[in-house]
């Protein structure tokens, strides 16, 4: 099953009810506490998470680094991260790169791409290819398998 | 006795220096200090910033000379002069630190205009939470509609900020404060920049950074080899590999936009210098100024060749 992580409602949640930007490690920190606490209690097995960024404002590298670096390196199950704007990835790109780590990100038409590390990020979307759990389509874009 | 302090009258980045060497020669004895800025006649966000910061350190060493007094300070004379200081929200910081002598108009911390945030006080992650999304609000339109940056740009503009603010939080061991403002800088570019000041009075670059780097450094360690660890390789004083991300971010987000950093900490001071200026990259044996003071420059897009 694909579990489904709001971000945003997280941030809410941990921190404050008014501010919408991850900023600062102790606030990296307890979002994905929170992340990775959601994914060790789903119901069911868990093959693929999304991550969605939806709603959530600016993001420093101290976050992307304390969030998704640290959510993949765990690697509790296939990390997707949606709702990624472009400044998002402005923090999460260089962050994934100098981990030499990749990320899948779901583009709002469905289709994926990896980012970070170049080589891991090849490696990454075959894995996913390789699981049955991405498929080419015959646009020759790589979209997820499970709905 | 009294020690006196002379406020530089242009007081910014370039006349720091001056403050510094003043404010270690008159803090020497421990005797009460009296920061003079009566003939100020402009202040840049760095040096309202630095001016907060010296009060913050007059105080916690005995500067304020002994029996929980605090050191004083006289307001500019100029009247223009002291509107921009009130409205840039120096005086609101002030207060706590500073017995403050002088006439302090009652003139609200700027909602408007060039002052894109007044000078405010960074103790703890909430206060970065703050002070990005106040930030984000006020910047959008200066940075697109005057320096002609890509309105994509104003998410890595509080990227920068954040990560410049977060020094403070995770390795000053004590408060700062951090100011953003517009204004034309006639001097050096004849275009409008933005300007990101922040300074502490904490325990600097050197003192953060020694556990961990002084052994590799041997005996060239010191407050400019701090700096160089820092903003040149990236290191932290934490052992996490993902660590050091957030000076490197922000001479990434420079890179791309011609932007300037500089940081001063202890006798030293280092920067990344872009082609429209003049600093140099690295300055050592500096009068002693405690804790770490930030400046980051925007300029305007375009040609920015001198």
């Amino acid at each position: 099953m694909i579990q489904h992580i709001d971000v945003h409602a997280v941030l809410q949640e941990s921190v404050s009810g008014i501010y919408t930007d991850l900023v600062t490690r102790p606030t990296g920190r307890v979002v994905r506490e929170r992340i990775e606490h959601a994914m060790a209690t789903a119901h069911g097995a868990v093959a693929l998470a999304r991550i969605d960024f939806t709603r959530v404002g600016c993001i420093d590298y101290s976050c992307a680094d304390e969030i998704v670096a640290k959510l993949l390196r765990g690697r509790p199950a296939v990390l997707v991260l949606t709702g990624i704007s472009d400044g998002h990835r402005e923090a999460i790109e260089p962050v994934l790169a100098g981990h030499r780590m990749a990320a899948v990100i779901e583009r709002s038409d469905g289709t994926l791409e990896a980012v970070g590390a170049p080589d891991a990020a090849v490696a990454l979307l075959e894995e996913l290819v390789a699981r049955r759990l991405a498929v080419r389509t015959p646009g020759g874009t790589l979209a997820l398998t499970l709905a | 006795m009294t020690r006196l302090i002379e406020v530089p009258t242009q007081f910014d980045d370039r006349s720091f220096d001056q403050f510094a060497s003043a404010f270690a020669g008159a803090t020497a004895d421990g005797e009460r200090l009296l920061f003079d800025a009566h003939a100020a006649e402009w202040a840049s966000p760095y040096g309202l910033v630095g001016l907060l910061a010296a009060g913050q350190a007059a105080r916690s060493s005995g500067g304020g000379g002994g029996g929980g007094e605090r050191p004083l300070l006289t307001a500019p004379t100029h009247a223009e002069v002291l509107t921009y200081w009130t409205r840039a929200g120096f005086f609101r910081e002030a207060a706590d630190l500073f017995e403050i002598h002088g006439k302090v108009p009652r003139v609200k911390a700027a909602d408007e205009s060039d002052v894109l945030l007044p000078v405010t006080p960074v103790r703890a992650a909430e206060d970065v939470h703050a002070v990005v999304s106040k930030i984000q609000e006020r910047a959008a339109a200066i940075l697109a509609s005057e320096l002609g940056l890509d309105p994509k740009a104003t998410m890595g503009f509080a990227m920068a900020l954040s990560e410049a603010c977060q020094n403070i939080v995770e390795h000053a061991g004590t408060g700062g404060w951090v100011a953003v403002q517009a204004y034309d800088w006639r001097r050096k570019l004849a275009k409008r920049v933005v300007v990101i000041a922040v300074a502490d009075a904490g325990v600097g670059f050197r003192h953060s950074l020694e556990p961990t780097q002084s052994k590799r450094f041997g005996a060239r360690w010191g407050d400019a080899a701090a700096l160089e660890a820092a903003l040149i390789q990236g290191v932290s004083r934490f052992r996490d590999p993902g660590r050091g991300q957030g000076l490197a971010g922000i001479r990434r987000y420079l890179a791309r936009w011609d932007g300037k950093i500089a940081i001063r900490s202890g006798t030293a001071r280092i920067a990344i210098v872009p082609k429209w200026d003049d600093d140099v990259p690295l300055k050592d044996g500096l009068p002693a100024f405690p804790g770490a003071q930030v400046l980051i420059i925007i300029p305007e897009q375009g040609s920015t060749k001198r």
